[in-house]
Order: C-alpha cells, then sequence, then structure tokens
C-alpha cells in the first residue's frame, strides 16, 4: 500500500473544516479505537508547516490562529506526546508556544491531596454542603482508585506526604505548559462545575493574546472519553447522561469547535435498548443516553469499527462520517458541503494511515 | 381506490397538514415529534419556523440540546441546567416583552425532551403534563388569552429513564396520551427499501441502532441505493380532532433545498402520491400483452371483425337438428377469390 501524507486526501474535508460552535462526535469501539483520529484532528489545526497544502485548506477560510485544548479521561500526557511525535508534531514545544494545552483527566481525577492549594481546589472538609461530606469518603474507596493498580493505599486523602507524581505535575503546572490536572471532588452538578471551570481557565488562558493586537484565535476543544466519567461516578452520585450532556454544552459555549470522543460498544449502546430482553443496569442506560444523545447534538459524526468480514491483515478497521441530528440546523454554507461516506482505513507500524475506499 | 374517495384524502388530508404545519386555527395545541438518529427533526423543526415566519407568528425555541439560536426564532431560551419552573418563567418574560404587539400567535418549540426527563434534578415533583401546560394556558385569567401552540420533539432512541414508580406510564405515554397530533418521522429512502422489501414478502431492513451492529450509532448515508431523488422526510401523522375521531396519513416533506424560503403554495404531498412510492402504472405494458410484438399483422381491422362475427359455426348449424348427420356439416359460400380444387374441396 503507498504511503500516503499524514492527513490522508480522503480524511482531510472531514477533520479540517469544522463549522463554528458545532459538536463532533467520534465514537469508536474496543478493536477499533479513535486515538489516531484524535491525532488527525490535532495535525489538522497544529501541524502542517507554512506554505503546506494543507495549511493553506485550513488558513485560507479564517485566517485566524487555530489553538486546541486536548482533555483527556483515558491517556496520559506521556502516550498522546509519543504518538504526537510520531506524526511530527512536537506538542512540549507547542505547549511552550501556547497553540495547545493538554488537561490531564486520567492521572488523578480521583485523588484529592490533602495539601492542595486552596486557590486551585476546595477540600471537602471546609466547603460544599453537609450531604456531601459525609458521602464521598465511603463511596470514593471501592471506585476506580484502587483499579488502576496506583500505589496510593486505600486511605488516600489522608495521606501525609505526597508521592513522587503529584510532585511532578506540581512542577510542571508551575512551568510554563499549562499541563492541567483535572481532580473530581463532591457529587452531582457541582463536581462537574468545579471540572468544567478548571477547563474553561486553561481555554481562557490559551485565548488571550501573546502579543497585544492579535486576533483572537479559534479554539478547538477535543474531549477524549468523558464516558469515563459517567462510568465511573453514575445516577448515584447525581451526574446522568443530561447532566454529562449539559457539561459538554458549556464547555462548547468557550471554543470554536468541539470533537467528543466516545465508547459505542454495543453492551454500552444495545443493551439499553427497548428490544434488549434483560433489563439494563443504570450504567448501561446513562451511557446509551449519553451517546446517542451527543449524536442527535452533533454535526458530524464519525463512527469507527472492526470490519464486519472479521479480522485482515491490511485493514484496521471502518470509518462511517455520517451526518449527525443538529446537521443543518444552522445555513453554515460551504462548510456544511460534504458528503456523507463510509471508507477503510489501516493503521500501519509507524502510526501513518491509509484511508481508501473499499475495493480501492 | 375509487379514485372519487382518493382525491377527496387528497384535499382533505394536504389542507389537514398545511393547518397543522402552519398552526391555523389552533388545530392542533400540542404536537409531539418523534425522531431518531435515523431521520433527526431539524428539517421538519426549520419547516415550522419557516411557516411561522410568513404568517408572522412568534416563534420561541425552549433549547435542551441547541447550542446557538435557529435563524428565525424570536426568543431564544437556553435551557441547560435550568429547573423546569425556570423554563417556565422566562417563556412567559419573553411573551410579556412582545405582548405590546398585535401579534398574538405564538409558537413554541422544544427541540428535545429528553435531556429535561433524564435529568436527575427532576426531582419527584416535577410533573410532566402540569409543566407543559402551564406554557398553553394565560399565566393570569386577566391576560389576553393568546393563541398558542406547543412543539415538542421526542428522541425515541434515547432510553427511557428508570421508572420512578411502577404504576408509572413511561414518558412517551404520557407524550402520547396529552398530544394532539403526533408525528412520527421517517427517512424516505428507508421508507423506500422497506416497501421493496415488503412487496417482495422479504423480512423489512432495519438501520442504524436497531441493526445491533457494533460501534454502528447512525446508518443513514447520503445516497444508499443510488437514488438521487429519495430525498426527504416521511411524516407519520396522528391527528386526534375534537370529536374523538383520529386521522391518520402519510406525508412527505420535501428536501428544503427543492423550493424557496418564501413559497406560500403547500410543498407536503401524500406520499402515496409519490412516484417513487408508488409507481404510476406503465401505459405500455398493457399494450404490450395484447399485441406481442413481431412481423406479421395479427390484429384485425373493422371490416374483418364484423365478417368474422357473421360467421355461423358448424355446431349452430348442428343444433337446428335436420337429422342426424345433416347438421354437422360445413357450409361454405365461396368468394370472388377461392378457386374451386376438385381435390381438396370435394363435397
Amino acid at each position: 500500500m503507498p504511503a500516503q501524507p499524514p492527513l490522508p486526501p480522503l480524511l482531510a474535508p472531514y477533520v479540517s473544516a469544522l463549522p463554528p460552535s458545532s459538536l463532533t462526535l467520534l465514537s469508536s469501539v474496543l478493536g477499533a479505537t479513535g486515538n489516531w483520529l484524535i491525532l488527525r484532528y490535532l495535525y489538522s489545526a497544529l501541524g502542517a508547516p507554512t506554505g503546506d497544502a494543507a495549511f493553506g485548506l485550513l488558513g485560507g477560510e479564517s485566517g485566524r490562529k487555530r489553538k486546541v485544548v486536548l482533555v483527556s479521561f483515558l491517556r496520559g500526557w506521556e502516550f498522546w506526546r509519543s504518538e504526537a511525535k510520531r506524526l511530527g508534531l512536537d506538542l512540549a514545544r507547542l505547549t511552550d508556544k501556547r497553540q495547545f494545552a493538554f488537561v490531564d483527566g486520567l492521572s488523578e481525577l480521583f485523588y484529592t491531596p490533602a495539601t492542595l492549594p486552596p486557590s486551585s481546589q476546595t477540600t471537602p472538609t471546609t466547603s460544599g454542603p453537609a450531604p456531601s461530606r459525609t458521602v464521598l469518603p465511603v463511596r470514593s474507596q471501592p471506585g476506580p482508585v484502587p483499579a488502576r493498580g496506583g500505589p496510593q493505599p486505600a486511605p488516600a486523602p489522608a495521606r501525609p506526604t505526597p508521592n513522587n507524581p503529584y510532585q511532578r505535575v506540581q512542577q510542571q503546572s508551575r512551568g510554563p505548559g499549562p499541563v492541567k490536572q483535572l481532580h473530581l471532588t463532591g457529587t452531582g452538578v457541582q463536581a462537574l462545575d468545579a471540572l468544567e471551570n478548571d477547563i474553561s481557565s486553561v481555554i481562557k488562558q490559551l485565548k488571550t493574546p501573546v502579543t497585544p493586537g492579535e486576533e483572537e484565535p479559534e479554539i478547538l476543544l477535543i474531549v477524549d472519553q468523558p464516558d469515563l466519567l459517567l462510568a465511573a461516578t453514575g445516577p448515584a452520585k447525581g451526574i446522568g447522561a443530561t447532566e454529562m450532556g449539559e457539561w459538554i454544552m458549556g464547555l462548547q459555549q468557550n471554543v470554536h469547535a468541539t470533537v467528543l470522543a466516545l465508547s459505542a460498544d454495543s453492551p454500552l449502546i444495545h443493551n439499553a435498548a427497548e428490544s434488549a430482553h434483560q433489563p439494563s443496569t443504570p450504567l448501561e442506560m446513562e451511557s446509551a443516553a449519553f451517546a446517542i444523545g451527543s449524536a442527535h447534538r452533533a454535526q458530524m459524526v464519525l463512527q469507527l469499527r472492526n470490519l464486519e468480514t472479521g479480522a485482515a491483515r491490511d485493514v484496521s478497521g471502518v470509518l462511517r462520517v455520517s451526518k449527525g441530528g443538529a446537521w443543518g440546523q444552522v445555513d453554515a454554507g460551504a462548510e456544511d458541503k460534504w458528503e456523507e461516506r463510509e471508507v477503510l482505513y489501516f493503521v500501519q507500524r509507524d502510526g501513518g494511515v491509509c484511508v481508501f475506499g473499499r475495493g480501492e | 381506490m375509487a379514485p372519487t374517495s382518493l382525491s377527496h384524502r387528497q384535499t382533505h388530508n394536504l389542507l389537514l397538514i398545511s393547518k397543522l404545519l402552519g398552526h391555523r386555527d389552533t388545530a392542533s395545541p400540542l404536537t409531539l415529534l418523534i425522531d431518531s438518529l435515523e431521520q433527526p427533526a431539524t428539517p421538519l423543526i426549520k419547516e415550522y419556523i419557516r411557516r411561522a415566519k410568513i404568517s408572522k407568528v412568534h416563534v420561541t425555541l425552549i433549547a435542551f440540546e441547541t447550542l446557538k439560536p435557529i435563524d428565525g426564532v424570536d426568543s431564544f431560551i437556553f435551557a441547560r441546567r435550568k429547573n423546569p419552573s425556570e423554563i417556565a418563567k422566562e417563556v412567559g418574560a419573553a411573551q410579556q416583552k412582545t405582548s405590546t404587539s398585535p401579534s398574538t400567535r405564538r409558537l413554541i418549540l422544544i427541540d428535545s425532551i429528553n435531556p429535561l426527563l433524564r435529568a436527575q434534578r427532576a426531582n419527584a415533583h416535577f410533573h410532566l403534563p402540569t409543566f407543559l401546560s402551564s406554557f398553553l394556558l394565560p399565566s393570569s385569567p386577566s391576560a389576553p388569552k393568546g393563541d398558542t401552540s406547543l412543539v415538542v420533539n421526542f428522541h425515541q432512541d434515547v432510553p427511557n429513564p428508570p421508572i420512578r414508580s411502577p404504576y408509572q406510564p413511561s414518558p412517551l405515554s404520557t407524550l402520547s396520551f396529552l398530544a394532539t397530533t403526533v408525528i412520527t418521522l421517517h427517512s424516505f429512502s428507508h421508507i423506500l427499501a422497506q416497501k421493496a422489501a415488503r412487496d417482495r414478502s422479504l423480512a423489512a431492513p432495519v438501520f442504524g441502532l436497531a441493526e445491533e451492529q457494533d460501534g454502528v450509532l447512525l446508518g443513514r448515508l447520503d445516497k444508499p441505493i443510488g437514488n438521487e431523488f429519495a430525498q426527504g422526510i416521511v411524516l407519520e401523522m396522528e391527528h386526534r380532532r375534537r370529536s374523538g375521531r383520529g386521522v391518520l396519513e402519510w406525508y412527505l416533506l420535501p428536501p428544503a433545498s427543492s423550493y424557496p424560503p418564501n413559497q406560500l403554495k403547500e410543498i407536503v404531498t401524500l406520499l402515496d402520491d409519490h412516484p417513487l412510492y408508488r409507481p404510476p402504472e406503465d401505459p405500455g405494458a398493457q399494450e404490450g400483452e395484447e399485441e406481442p410484438q413481431s412481423t406479421f399483422e395479427l390484429g384485425l381491422t373493422d371490416r374483418q371483425r364484423k365478417e368474422r362475427e357473421g360467421v355461423v359455426l358448424p355446431y349452430f348449424d348442428a343444433q337446428q337438428g335436420n337429422g342426424p348427420g345433416e347438421g354437422g356439416r360445413i357450409l361454405y359460400d365461396m368468394g370472388e377469390e377461392d378457386d374451386f380444387d376438385e381435390e381438396e374441396d370435394e363435397i
């Protein structure tokens, strides 16, 4: 198979021109993950040195600078940095140049250090209504903190000395690159509000011009797998599909365009359907409602799935681009002129991706 | 169906749908749209707004899902993280603001009721019928009775929230009991594919989420069967009249690009009238049955037909009964063009 440019030509129209205040849903399954596609979004917004054809395609429409905020709940900074390097994107350098910001929702989402500076976090002992204070320590114990294999023993909030990753994080957050760590405290809408504030502060930081008189940049927000947040909290903690959807809407208000990556594996989507024979669990219902509701709100839905005919040596999966429920809501003109289509893709060993039609 | 009753149904039901979409004579105070990912209600909502603009109706959009106001909406109420009572208050305030203007007809659109039904904040005190009727009833008895219609969109593929009490009906049944008109949306190309399968006695195909395929949320593609004319939305309408009688009809709404935005003439047609759904009977096919293609002239001229009818066949003669053996004879009068052959025509 011939090598294709970092942004395959078949993919370019879907990845590069996102209409303003739009939501793009990127659904993936376990066998066909969407990391490569998120990297293509990063590349189309940040990569492509001046003079490249892809850049002309981007810059021609608005002429405004593009910046990206990546919020990842399933993968850490190291993963994204090394994967982007294979595409020729130096995320650390871009962070220094304030074109890119990474928000880490994985490392310390459920870890609330007792010695946090009060400006960034309020500890549950000093604020918040009484019920959340009594409920939180009990429920957080069997949660995903031990399951992640973290080194900390069970009473995490009471640890006297912060461990090594925490120190490293503090150094990073003091450094030039805004690698922000998210912490989930409390329950329900308040907890989501705190996360939203953290992310919007990063967005605002990126928006403020470096040199005075500079035009406000277009921010692309990529939220990677926030369904982890829903799965880890759920209705018992006052977070359901509606709250998650509204949380995404709140983030959308601050940025030019939003890309939302979610899992669409069968158990997460179809077990909650009316045709299912068993009563579904709250987790199944809430994630199905969140994913389907997001598809209703999205202008474009990119669906990744396995090849129906089984595994193949030269095909990684199928990408289907469809019009979401909100398509056609705003007459966006030329930016809405794209066709639905279904293509195959192949992720090569070096991280390069070929996108081709069936039979090509 | 007799042609007269078909044309009667045509005029009657087309009048009804233009009344419903244009909100004339408060034909339907509460319209429920049931959509799915396979056919979202966005084009129909835009059509509602377009018609409201033409007839100068005040449009309010209560947005649970929409981020930016759609063109043509007069007041846009962003319902994110708001209690039902707050939403009702805001809608009332938006109406107060415009009540000085002479237009009293209002249209309130709810882009999706599902987030509200699922919301954790919607506690036990939330009562859907009360919430909906708070928009329709005037805020105070002294206020002028406005002419308000409510259009509520419901995504049928989003799973229903768990029912709080086993004796409580599901939100969809509550809504469909309350609604005066229920419009279910289908994609035209899917309807055609299902009809084609039914015509051949095959199981109708399913699309999108109903396929239950791993990783498939949406099945719709622009040109699934290579048919560029299969665009548009099929509306399955159930209208409940005040008398209690229901009207069921299937309509087709063409895509917005196929008519100018200020078109006044009705663009919705009956689904049965669409050539792709019910192809007109091919006139060539019937002629072909009578006259197979041949180099011979197999037809009859008028004169030939008349003469053929005049021929008395032998068995008629035999029935006259002039004695045994007499009746079955072939009687033949020689014409001018016959020439007598002794060997064959021996009598």
